[in-house]
């Protein structure tokens, strides 16, 4: 195979980033020792490997995105399943150190289309982004806003910053390390789904703490 | 009520069947990954939710092995699997062998977002796919949503595996009553039966109301299908360009698209579309194929042997590739006088093609028209010699090759065995133009154009006089002299796949006048069979299995 430059590094990331998916997976099977030094620090590394792996995933769908425009795979799923599945990995991350709720109001239908893993992993990385700050809670929500389906991360901590705010309001590019690349991705993927003339879209606010939203038309 | 596998069953044992209850500790589950860490990370992030059934495989060879000697309800696989097979040909080898059943649920691991462009839309796909790398808690919540799905469409699968088509219908139907987060896929499961049952118009009302809840691509797919088979060329043609403009990635959508294009009968554009379709996925053994058999035609004979060559690379480990292949190969070598490439295919697939006596005829007659061609008489008459034997014990091959051999025959003065040929060419396929046109080709450039006439007229008129007779006779409801005409044809023309669907349809026409007849109720099956060897995937196939299980049924015979 001849690699050019760029080919090259994006085939170093896919590697990377493998390597890291067995990490995670021995990491994950670390048990609890109910040390709270020693069951910290393995969740630490856990959040940190993880939040490493989702980078990697992020910068290589956005390589290999045409334009700068991802290419979604509709397909009709479970909105309760996907609260479900977040759920459920959010509950893992955080390892008995935050109270994971979840609501699904009761309009929302048995199924919605979108890109599943496209959608999952941008709430994901809301979810790994209110783990590292929350104070103890961390919810997921799911209801209808004026028939779109809305999917929520909301969390305890202080909130966003003013300038992530700013930035998000004013579709100005942030700055792109930490938090803002992750919402960056967000900001794609969201914008990859559209129906009928209708676009995604996120929406970032503070109530009593952080609140990531996801629109989907 | 039958529940068929193991996680049910135990299930019921210990506790009342909860409509959500899954007993992991009883799911039967096989791991395929070339890698012996991914093997052992991913035997420990299924034991972490229970699943401590674990058999684990290397590669796809491991894999068949395990699956014909134990069932499984749960197959997670690697995409990639080093060399030899992937995870998609062994999707492809466990469905089309029947290794596996609907109940087990086959996921495929892949480290690249593209794949899942394949599988939303691939004839063959997997039941959920999960991109590298994942937390045991995905993969916990997946395989628990497609298990409850499977059980939801328990009663759909019951009627479809016993052939009760119709009641697999209505069982979609209350299943979309019962239970609307399985609407979508329950649709996309009765538009695959309809399409089966050739409710071509149904479908395409189907697959309309999907795409009204939004644009799907296999909807899409889906209804430039029906389009297709209801000879609709023009909009499924343009709902086709339509879906490629945008997603361009779509491989299914080119080679529906080829199809759709060599029914208008615009061959540079099906070639055109299938080659879109290999540079994007190279790796489909069938199409492959289908670009070779479409450029050839065209006369473009470099494309031709680029595809015939592609098809034995990449198919190497497929078990859709056989000895005509390596034919198809050697023909397009032979007709661009590359004589010393014939030789090489030959030498390097020696040993593949001398482990069937298909394999031995087929490597006899690229070696006679290779000499032939090369002016090396004697040598070509050894062929020659050696496919007659071969012949006299029965051996055959496809009917194109069959007609290359009659080709070297002719040009080597043995006139009188290649009319023989030609004449059983013709009788296997009286309805066939394209091999016809071939075969009159082949007299007229020998300069024996009368003579070819009359070998392709005397050769047809038999079968097509039985056939008629057969026909005009079942039409007019005296179905046992017709079986008797019908059955003459066969034992002349036991490759014909028009003629064996006749008979099997008079046979159960008959069987349906008089009653049963065991002896003829085993020849149906016989024939049945062998249709479906010479023409897989016919329109008429699936109804006459149909007919034959309702037959069956009927006469209490379905206790298998």
């Amino acid at each position: 195979m001849n690699l050019d430059g760029t080919a090259l590094y994006a085939a170093l990331i896919h590697e990377l980033k493998n390597n890291l998916g067995l990490l995670s997976m021995t990491l994950d099977s670390i048990p609890v020792q109910d040390e709270p030094q020693h069951d910290r620090s393995v969740g630490d590394a856990r959040l940190l490997c993880q939040s490493v792996i989702d980078r990697l995933q992020q910068a290589l769908l956005i390589y290999k995105a045409d334009n700068q425009q991802l290419d979604p795979v509709i397909d009709a799923y479970s909105p309760h399943d996907l609260v479900h599945e977040l759920m459920e990995r959010t509950v893992a991350l955080s390892r008995g150190r935050f109270r994971v709720e979840t609501e699904l109001a009761s309009d929302v239908p048995a199924i919605w289309f979108f890109d599943r893993d496209l959608i999952e992993m941008a709430l994901l990385n809301a979810i790994q982004n209110s783990l590292a700050y929350a104070r103890s809670c961390v919810r997921i929500e799911a209801s209808m806003l004026d028939g779109c389906l809305a999917l929520f991360v909301r969390d305890d901590s202080d909130g966003y910053p003013d300038h992530i705010l700013t930035s998000v309001a004013t579709h100005t590019p942030y700055r792109s390390t930490g938090t803002g690349l992750g919402l960056q991705f967000a900001k794609m993927v969201i914008q990859a789904h559209e129906n009928k003339g209708t676009l995604g879209e996120l929406r970032l606010y503070n109530e009593t703490g952080a609140v990531f939203c996801l629109i989907l038309p | 009520m039958s529940l068929p596998s193991a996680f049910i069953k135990n299930a019921s044992a210990v506790a009342p069947v909860n409509d959500s209850f899954i007993d992991y500790a009883s799911l039967r589950a096989l791991v395929v990954d070339d890698y012996p860490g991914m093997r052992n990370a991913l035997r420990l992030t299924l034991s972490n939710f229970g699943v401590v059934k674990v058999q684990l495989a290397a590669n796809a060879a491991e894999a068949l092995f395990h699956v014909k000697n134990k069932a499984f309800d749960f197959i997670l696989c690697d995409f990639n699997l080093g060399d030899g097979r992937d995870g998609q040909q062994l999707l492809e080898e466990l469905r089309h062998g029947n290794l596996i059943s609907l109940e087990t649920v086959f996921m495929m691991v892949t480290a690249e977002s593209y794949y899942e462009k394949v599988a939303a839309t691939a004839e063959l796909a997997p039941d959920d796919y999960m991109i590298k790398p994942f937390s045991a808690e995905i993969l916990c919540s997946r395989l628990e949503s497609i298990l409850l799905r499977k059980r939801a469409f328990r009663e759909v699968y019951r009627h479809f595996l016993a052939q009760d088509l119709e009641a697999a219908l209505v069982a979609c139907d209350e299943l979309m009553r019962s239970k609307p987060k399985y609407l979508v896929d329950a649709l996309r499961f009765k538009g695959e039966i309809l399409v089966t049952l050739g409710r071509f118009d149904e479908a395409e009302t189907l697959y309309k109301q999907v795409i009204a809840m939004r644009a799907i691509p296999w909807a899409r797919l889906g209804l430039a299908r029906s389009l297709h088979l209801q000879k609709k060329d023009e909009p499924a043609e343009e709902e086709l360009r339509d879906v490629l403009e945008h997603a361009p990635s779509m491989v299914a959508a080119y080679d529906l698209l080829a199809d759709v294009c060599l029914a208008k009968k615009d061959g540079a554009a099906a070639q055109a579309a299938l080659e879109k379709g290999v540079a994007i996925s190279g790796k489909t053994v069938r199409r492959q194929q289908k670009l070779g058999e479409v450029a050839y035609t065209n006369g473009d004979l470099d494309a031709a042997r680029t595809a015939f060559t592609n098809t034995l690379e990449k198919g190497r480990h497929s078990i859709f590739v056989t000895p005509a292949d390596l034919g198809n190969l050697c023909r397009v070598q032979v007709e661009q006088g590359d004589l010393k490439a014939v030789a090489d295919t030959l030498k390097k697939n020696k040993s593949s093609l001398q482990g069937s006596p298909e394999g031995k005829l087929v490597m006899a007659v690229s070696h006679s028209m290779m000499h032939n061609q090369a002016g090396n008489l004697q040598e070509a008459v050894k062929a020659l010699d050696e496919a007659a034997v071969l012949r006299s014990t029965g051996t055959r091959c496809d009917p194109q090759m069959m007609l290359d051999l009659a080709n070297v025959c002719m040009a080597t003065g043995r006139e009188g065995e290649a009319d023989g040929i030609v004449a059983e060419v013709a009788r296997n396929a009286h309805d066939s133009e394209l091999l016809l046109a071939k075969a009159r080709k082949i007299y007229d450039q020998a300069g024996r154009s009368d003579a070819g006439a009359a070998v392709l007229a005397s050769a047809t008129a038999d079968i097509r006089k039985l056939n008629n007779e057969g026909v005009v006779l079942a039409q007019k409801g005296d179905y046992k002299t017709a079986v008797e005409k019908l059955l003459t044809a066969c034992d002349e023309a036991p490759f014909n796949p028009r003629i064996i669907m006749n008979a099997v349809w008079v046979i159960l026409k008959y069987i349906d006048q008089v009653g049963m007849d065991e002896k003829m109720m085993a020849i149906a099956r016989k024939h049945l069979a062998e249709a479906e060897r010479q023409a897989p995937g016919h329109s008429r196939i699936s109804g006459l299995r149909l007919h034959l299980k309702d037959v069956e049924i009927r006469f209490g015979m379905n206790k298998t």
